[in-house]
């Protein structure tokens, strides 16, 4: 097995990624070339115009799906199958109706075959984390979008990630409860500690969140820049309105503009008529 | 609160039914037409019924019919489970057993299975197992497609999320794909009841001494209407409990489910 050490938690090298479109065998190249760092404790977020490949970078990150070359190295080890080293939170509604919160959260334990028992009395401290203290026995479909997010963070943390890959958590959710989850989420982050690797089409949430945001180009996708944010921490949520933060807004707005102006021009192109 | 008056509709308006039969019944045989007609060797009434069956239960009769009719219901339906169930399974996880097994699935299913009774008689017999095979066959496909389609219809994303953890396709299965079709299985349990009391009729109706579906065509041979429609009624009731009863397990098992369905019913704006 390759090995790379550095003080990296998370190192991409080259990472190209095709597949073949099924509508008309064309192939679609949707990564041609990713290289990135990630320090261990950072919280990066990633956006770009949609359609560049965001949430199958994380897939690929997390194993779930292969790639065709490059390299991948989490704590100095190549990246191949998913595993419990890495927690994944989904965009939404992916809890087991059939299972209350509890075991939601123990999912992950229970599929390295911890006993369950042992697995419950540890997702109580998860669960008071994310603040759902009070509804260990609900069920998914008693709680709102916000609530149930919460559990899909525990469930991530619970198994003692290295990385946390979170994929638009909030999307679904109404802009108060996406606002509050925010603000959580870091508070969260600063407790657990973990390097987080977190995906989302809105600018404004990903500076909130970000030590760094990764902007991405159109497809084929590449790194188009990356915007360190210095705003200091902890960060209120009146953070987002002070000029600093609007600064970061426009710069990185400007460049996924320019991103998706491109993406259209060549879609005219691809498809032959404008539709 | 729902429940109780939906409840209390659906007995006032059997009440109303059996009120309206009785009364109808008594008009009738008030009539010249009753004498002309001989009307009461087609028709009884509830209360005639009722006569009768005290008296089929007081000689036995009706107990003996009962019994073996549900016997022969109860080893065709548990076989039809037992087969059905990972057959469904099998079909819906395994391409290629997909492959082999849909075009017996398909046609075997598109046979009218009543046809294939009297053969099953010559092959093997009036006794039990052929009731229970003719049972089986009524009670088969409703378990097994229904099934299929629960496991089938499992949501990508939940698969996806046992995935991330590392789970292995085993565990996908036991931690999503199973309890995600239990409901549509036990929703294919509820439907095979019905197909099994008719099994259990087809079965009687060809040959056997006993059962219900033997005692149904025994008097109406001889003109005996009464205790016909007492062999029709406990057919009825038994068919309902076991549809209700399997109703109740799926609340108490999936009470998930439910709020889904009625989520669904809100979400086209029919509540």
């Amino acid at each position: 097995m390759a090995t790379e050490s550095s003080g990296s938690k998370l190192i991409v090298r080259n990472l190209t990624k095709a597949f073949r479109r099924q509508r008309d065998n064309r192939v679609i190249k949707v990564f041609d070339g990713i290289s990135l760092d990630v320090h261990p404790s950072e919280f990066v977020c990633l956006v770009g115009p949609s359609g560049c490949g965001k949430t199958t970078l994380l897939r690929i990150l997390n194993g779930l799906i292969p790639y065709d070359s490059g390299e991948i190295f989490l704590d100095g080890n190549s990246v191949i199958k998913p595993g419990v080293n890495k927690g994944f939170v989904f965009q939404d509604s992916s809890l087991l109706p059939w299972r209350t919160v509890t075991d939601n959260v123990i999912l992950g334990l229970e599929i390295q075959g911890a006993d369950k028992k042992v697995a419950r009395e540890r997702a109580q401290k998860f669960i008071d984390l994310v603040g759902l203290k009070g509804f260990e026995t609900h069920y998914p479909y008693e709680l709102s979008g916000g609530m149930q997010q919460r559990v899909n963070l525990a469930r991530a943390l619970i198994v003692d990630p290295e990385i946390l890959l979170m994929d638009e958590p909030f999307a679904s959710l109404d802009a108060q409860t996406r606002e509050i989850m925010q603000s959580e989420l870091l508070k969260m982050w600063v407790q657990a500690k973990k390097t987080v690797i977190f995906v989302t089409h809105q600018i404004e949430e990903a500076i909130y969140l970000a030590d760094r945001v990764v902007v991405f180009s159109a497809r084929p996708t590449k790194i188009r820049e990356i915007v360190k944010i210095q705003i200091s921490r902890p960060r209120p949520l009146s953070v987002k309105r002070t000029k600093d933060f609007l600064d970061y807004t426009d710069q990185i707005w400007e460049i996924i503009q320019e991103e998706v102006l491109k993406s259209m021009g060549r879609e005219v192109e691809e498809r032959g008529v404008v539709r | 609160m729902k429940l109780r008056s939906s409840q209390l509709y659906a007995f006032c308006s059997i009440f109303a039914g059996i009120a309206f039969w009785q009364i109808g019944y008594m008009l009738l045989a008030r009539s010249y037409l009753f004498e002309a007609f001989a009307i009461n060797l087609f028709l009884s009434s509830p209360v005639g019924v009722a006569q009768s069956f005290v008296e089929l239960l007081g000689t036995g009769e009706l107990l003996t019919h009962s019994y073996a009719s549900f016997i022969a219901f109860s080893y065709g339906y548990l076989l039809a489970t037992v087969v059905g169930i990972p057959l469904g399974v099998l079909m819906a996880t395994t391409k290629k057993a997909n492959y082999y097994l849909d075009p017996w699935v398909s046609s075997i299913y598109a046979t009218p299975r009543v046809a294939l009774a009297p053969v099953i008689i010559i092959w093997f017999g009036l006794g039990l197992f052929s009731k229970a095979l003719i049972v089986f066959l009524g009670a088969v496909f409703p378990i097994l497609l229904n099934t299929y389609t629960g496991i089938k219809s499992v949501k990508e994303n939940l698969i996806e999320v046992v995935e991330a953890f590392g789970g292995s396709n085993m565990q996908v299965f036991f931690k999503v794909m199973l309890p995600d079709a239990i409901p549509a299985i036990i929703s294919g349990l509820r439907l095979a009841v019905g197909r099994a009391v008719i099994g259990v009729v087809v079965a009687e109706w060809f040959g056997t001494e006993a059962g219900l579906g033997y005692m149904v065509y025994d008097y109406s041979m001889v003109f005996r209407p009464a205790p016909v429609f007492v062999g029709i009624v406990v057919l009825i009731a038994f068919g309902h409990l076991a549809f209700v009863i399997l109703e109740r397990i799926q609340r108490w098992i999936s009470p998930w489910y439910q709020f889904q369905l009625e989520k669904e019913v809100e979400g086209m704006g029919l509540e």
